[in-house]
C-alpha cells in the first residue's frame, strides 16, 4: 500500500513537473502529455523501472476507463449542440478510418517485408 | 414527524450536490456496465465503457441531478486522469524495445500514419462543411482517450463529441483491419497489431491482445506512439492553420 503511495507521488510530482513547463515555455500540451514524456525520458535515462512506479501505474491504468466516464456521458446531454452534423460526422468517421487503416496496413507491411529481405542494412 | 420530512426534503436538495453521489453514480454504473457486457458475452462492437455510460446517462436522466452539477461532483475522480496519463509512460518505456529489433518500418510508417489518421477524417468533415468545432473535435480520433482529451482541450473542440468519435473510430478501425489483412493476406502480427495500435487506439489493442501477445505488444506501442507524436504536431499544426 505505502508503495503505491510513492509511485503515485512520483506520478504525481511528474504531473506537476508538466504543469509547470507547460506553464512556462506556453506549450500546446496538457499537463498530463508533458508529463508522460517527462516520466519516458526519465526512465530512458535511469534505464529502470521502480517497483514503487509500477504498483502505482497498473491501477491508475486499468482504470482509465472508468475516469474518461464522466466525459462519454456528456454526449447525452450535448446531443443539440451538433444536430444536423451527425450524419456528416459519422461519414467522416467511418470512412476516415477505413483509409488510414488501409494506408497503414499497406505502408507497414511493405516496410517489413523490405527490411525482411534485407535485414543487414 | 413534520419535522422529519423538511429534514428529509433538505437533504433531497443537498446530496445532489455532495461529490460521493456523483462517485457513487459513476463507479455503480461502471461495474453495472461490466457486468451487462459479460452478459451479452462481451460483443466487440459494444466495449464495456459504452454500456456503463448509457447506464450512468439514464441514470442521471431520472434523477433530480443536471449534468454540470455531476461534472462539479465527480471532479475528485477526473482528476486522477492526470496521474493516469504520467502513468502511461511507463508501458511506452516497457515497450520501447520492440522499436529496437523493428525501428526503420515503424520510424517511418508512423509520422504518414498518424498524421492521415487525424487528416483523412477532419478532411473528409471540412469538405461536408463541418464547422471548427466539429473538425477540432475529430481531429484526435486515433489517439487514446486520456491523451486525445489534453489535445482536444487545446485545439477548443468538444469532449463529449471526441468522446463519440473516439468510440465509433476504434470499433471501425478494429472490424476493418481485421477483414483488410484477410483480403490483403497479412499475417504478420507486427502488422496487424500496429495498425490496430495507431487507429484504433485502445479498443483496437484489445483486439490485438486477442490475436496474441506480438499483436498486442506491437498495438500498446503503436498506441503510445501515435498518442504521443499526435500530441506533439496536432496542436503545432493547428496554431498554424489558424
Amino acid at each position: 500500500m505505502l508503495s503505491i503511495l510513492r509511485g503515485f507521488l512520483i506520478l504525481t510530482a511528474f504531473l506537476m513537473l508538466g504543469d509547470i513547463i507547460v506553464e512556462l515555455f506556453a506549450l500546446p500540451l496538457s499537463s498530463g502529455v508533458a508529463g508522460m514524456l517527462l516520466l519516458t525520458l526519465w526512465l530512458l535515462l535511469r534505464r529502470r523501472l521502480s517497483h514503487d512506479l509500477d504498483a502505482a501505474s497498473q491501477p491508475l491504468i486499468g482504470m482509465l476507463a472508468l475516469l474518461i466516464m464522466p466525459g462519454v456521458v456528456g454526449i447525452f446531454f450535448q446531443a443539440d449542440e451538433f444536430s444536423g452534423q451527425w450524419l456528416t460526422i459519422f461519414i467522416a468517421l467511418v470512412l476516415g478510418t477505413l483509409l488510414s487503416s488501409l494506408t497503414t496496413l499497406w505502408l507497414m507491411q511493405r516496410l517489413v517485408s523490405m527490411s525482411g529481405e534485407r535485414p543487414h542494412e | 414527524m413534520s419535522e422529519f420530512l423538511l429534514r428529509l426534503e433538505s437533504l433531497a436538495n443537498m446530496l445532489p450536490q455532495r461529490p460521493e453521489t456523483a462517485i457513487v453514480l459513476t463507479l455503480a454504473a461502471y461495474f453495472a456496465g461490466l457486468r451487462l457486457f459479460g452478459w451479452l458475452r462481451s460483443p466487440a462492437w459494444c466495449p464495456p465503457i459504452l454500456l456503463a455510460a448509457c447506464l450512468l446517462a439514464g441514470l442521471l436522466a431520472l434523477l433530480p441531478l443536471d449534468y454540470t452539477e455531476y461534472r462539479r461532483g465527480v471532479g475528485w475522480l477526473t482528476w486522477l486522469l492526470g496521474p493516469a496519463t504520467v502513468a502511461l509512460g511507463v508501458p511506452l518505456y516497457q515497450q520501447l524495445h520492440h522499436v529496437r529489433t523493428l525501428w526503420k518500418p515503424i520510424v517511418l510508417t508512423l509520422p504518414p500514419a498518424a498524421i492521415l489518421a487525424a487528416g483523412y477524417a477532419v478532411s473528409i468533415a471540412w469538405l461536408l462543411d463541418a464547422p471548427p468545432t466539429v473538425l477540432a473535435s475529430l481531429a484526435p480520433k486515433s489517439v487514446t482517450a486520456p491523451i486525445a482529451m489534453g489535445i482536444v482541450e487545446e485545439l477548443q473542440g468538444s469532449v463529449s463529441l471526441l468522446m463519440g468519435a473516439l468510440l465509433i473510430t476504434g470499433v471501425m478501425a478494429t472490424l476493418s483491419i481485421t477483414l483488410l489483412a484477410r483480403l490483403g493476406n497479412i499475417h504478420d502480427q507486427r502488422v496487424i497489431g500496429f495498425a490496430l495500435g495507431v487507429n484504433g487506439h485502445a479498443i483496437g489493442t484489445v483486439r490485438a491482445f486477442d490475436i496474441g501477445p506480438t499483436a498486442g505488444a506491437f498495438a500498446s506501442l503503436g498506441m503510445s506512439l501515435t498518442g504521443v507524436f499526435t500530441a506533439l504536431w496536432l496542436p503545432l499544426m493547428w496554431h498554424i492553420m489558424g
